[in-house]
């Protein structure tokens, strides 16, 4: 349900950037996704064809990088980890610090 | 033609999710965001709270549903400030709709705002609204697994609130269990055992929450 919200947000973003260097169509949209925001990638790709439709954005291809997040470990330091853990990847220690994997930036797009 | 921007998305929410803090922070309120599942007990735990601190605090509500006004009139009756936020299809309260219910509250009237999220383990853990603490509801009849399935909302959260333990003996639930499960994902989290029927437990619960409040308005 949320996907929704943020579908219109990225196609706002890309279209108003698009208008500042021309305000040509755009083909491709890339953005960064933290594994810890719970975003289903091919549920926003559907909704990011639906919002961007009539819009510079339409046909765009939605790009999404994934963010992981890193456990702090005391003993290991920071270890990049693909999902939401609780021990540390390398040793397997419990009470880590997770860091990071909360992002949802629009990275890029690309104009024709 | 690529152009770079690195722009946050949801400037939005994060921004309205700063002016609650603000409104909280001047207004002195220690504000409260309560989650859950559906039909953990939300309402009737604020209900027992609302009972315990009277005369101790001045407390507002808020309530957030999907549809209706039934929560909000349940609160009502107890003698307390309360707005209903009804989010339509929303699955959580969005802040600027929290915003914009405030002015309907009188924040200068209140010491603790309760706001009852929308009842669903996902999204509210990923909307925050300002407050001060988020507080995690559970009831004994959902299992003791839960943190485990829906980790974030537990890791976010400051108090974990089991509900609903006059009902112990009537289902395999283990309170042991769900205490190592939360502090798995939350090393940290404060955890309050309570029955809203038998009372056991709200007056640790009501004590921990005037301390929160003491400590805001220091």
């Amino acid at each position: 349900m949320h996907e929704f919200g943020i579908a219109t947000e990225i196609v706002a973003a890309a279209v108003s950037e698009a208008g500042k260097h021309g305000g040509g169509k755009i083909t491709a949209v890339t953005i960064r996704v933290g594994v810890l925001r719970g975003i289903v990638p091919d549920s926003l790709r559907m909704l990011f064809e639906f919002a961007s439709k009539g819009t510079p954005a339409e046909g765009a291809v939605l790009e999404i990088e994934d963010e992981p997040v890193f456990v702090a470990c005391g003993e290991c330091g920071e270890t990049p980890a693909s999902g939401l853990t609780f021990t540390c990847p390398v040793c397997d220690r419990a009470g880590v610090v997770v860091k990071g994997g909360d992002s949802l930036r629009i990275v890029s797009i690309d104009i024709e | 033609m690529k152009v770079e921007i690195e722009k946050e998305i949801q400037q939005s929410a994060e921004a309205a999710a700063r002016v609650l803090e603000r409104i909280f922070a001047s207004r002195k309120v220690l504000a409260v965001n309560l989650v859950s599942s559906p039909g953990s007990g939300k309402t009737t735990l604020i209900e027992a709270l609302i009972d315990r601190l009277a005369g101790r605090k001045r407390i507002a509500v808020v309530e957030g549903d999907i549809e209706t006004e039934i929560d909000a009139e349940r609160i009502r009756k107890h003698g307390v400030q309360v707005h209903q936020i009804t989010t339509r299809s929303a699955c959580h309260i969005p802040p600027a709709l929290l915003v914009k219910a405030l002015d309907h509250i009188d924040l200068d009237a209140a010491d603790l705002l309760i706001v009852e999220n929308v009842g669903n383990l996902v999204c509210p853990a990923e909307v925050p609204l300002g407050e001060d603490v988020r507080v995690v509801a559970l009831s004994v009849t959902e299992g003791d697994e839960k943190p485990l399935k829906y980790p974030l909302i537990f890791k976010t959260s400051r108090i974990l609130v089991i509900t609903k333990t006059d009902l112990l003996p009537f289902v395999k639930f283990s309170t042991e269990a769900v205490k190592a499960a939360a502090r798995s994902v939350n090393p940290g989290i404060e955890i309050f055992e309570t029955s809203a029927v038998t009372g056991e437990g709200l007056a640790a619960l009501v004590d921990r929450i005037e301390a929160l409040h003491a400590e805001k308005v220091r």
